[in-house]
């Protein structure tokens, strides 16, 4: 019965925990070490952008002048895509329509946080904090969360009557 | 891939430790031995081996291959050459705050610490501070690993 309950805890985890593993050389021992434990990982679509797409970009960017720079950030995208498609991350879609009101709220909160316009705000952040109140609700299982973010946390914390979660030590 | 400074950090740590260079020397001796082998002939436990296995066949300093239900290990041929100026070329490293600094000048190299600052206390989220520096989330956090801001 424990195994069952250790079996299958979600994890979301941030992009910084994730691109601070991934530049030390560790995401991959850090992914397979969560899977053991039993933990799935998931990601939101905008952060799975943040990890490949714009990295890719500013590569792209900085090739001609910074050639070693570029490679290295190509191989570190490279990583996390083999890290998705071989299921160590699982990348979720944030269902918009039913989680209207709980993004609204989101981008409310963090908007205060820093006094910019709701529109401004990146995706990513409400994105993430909607993850872990759908998985929740999708379970009814505490959410564990990993990030680097203490914000991010600050804005978690609006919600933690909605949602049961537990946050992680990061590495 | 892994750069020149991570191979070269990688050989040194793995010739600076003498179980794992006696690992090295052994395999040269009697190539194709297995970890179970290894342990038993050097008299480490076998976690151990395993752990400096693996440690060595990153560096590239030793090869395995699986044969029917074992893996067997073999030294790779290498040649690793020490020099004040081979271990400057290794370090001279192109950083993403070398390519702020081009991009920002000292203003914004002002800037990216106030904003740091904000952010570590948790006035902001990271994206939010990422966003006030006019710079990619993926940049910023790099900012703060290679300048040690990172909150643990």
């Amino acid at each position: 019965m424990r195994l069952a309950l250790l079996m299958n805890r979600k994890l979301v985890v941030d992009s910084s925990v994730l691109i601070i593993l991934n530049r030390r050389g560790t995401l991959e021992e850090y992914l397979k070490r969560r899977k053991d434990e039993g933990y799935e990982v998931f990601i939101p679509r905008a952060i799975a952008r943040e990890l490949l797409d714009e990295p890719k970009k500013y590569a792209e960017e900085i090739k001609e002048r910074l050639p070693t720079l570029a490679r290295k950030i190509l191989d570190s995208v490279g990583r996390i895509n083999v890290a998705i498609e071989h299921g160590l991350i699982k990348v979720e879609t944030v269902k918009y329509r039913k989680y209207s009101r709980i993004m609204d709220n989101v981008r409310k909160h963090l908007s205060e946080l820093e006094a910019k316009p709701e529109h401004a705000l990146k995706k990513g952040d409400p994105e993430l904090i909607t993850l872990i109140i759908q998985l929740y609700d999708k379970s009814r299982e505490k959410v564990f969360v990993s990030t680097k973010d203490k914000g991010l946390l600050r804005a978690l914390k609006a919600f933690d009557k909605r949602v049961e979660y537990e946050v992680l030590e990061s590495p | 891939m892994i750069d020149m400074a991570e191979r070269t950090v990688s050989i040194l740590k793995a010739v600076g430790n003498p179980n794992k260079a006696r690992i090295i020397a052994h395999l040269t001796k009697h190539r194709g031995e297995t970890a179970e082998d290894l342990g038993k002939h050097l008299g480490y436990p076998l976690p151990t081996v395993y752990k400096y296995l693996r440690e060595l066949e990153a560096a590239r300093m030793i090869e395995s291959e699986v044969k029917g239900k074992v893996r067997l290990y073999y030294p790779s041929d290498f040649k690793f050459m020490i020099s004040p100026e081979k271990l400057m070329e290794a370090f001279e490293e192109q950083s993403v705050l070398d390519v702020y600094k081009a991009r920002f000048g000292e203003d914004g190299m002002k800037r990216l610490i106030e904003v740091t600052e904000k952010a570590k206390a948790g006035k902001m989220t990271y994206r939010q501070a990422a966003s006030t520096l006019g710079i990619t989330y993926y940049e910023f956090i790099s900012l703060l690993d290679e300048t040690g801001s990172v909150n643990e």
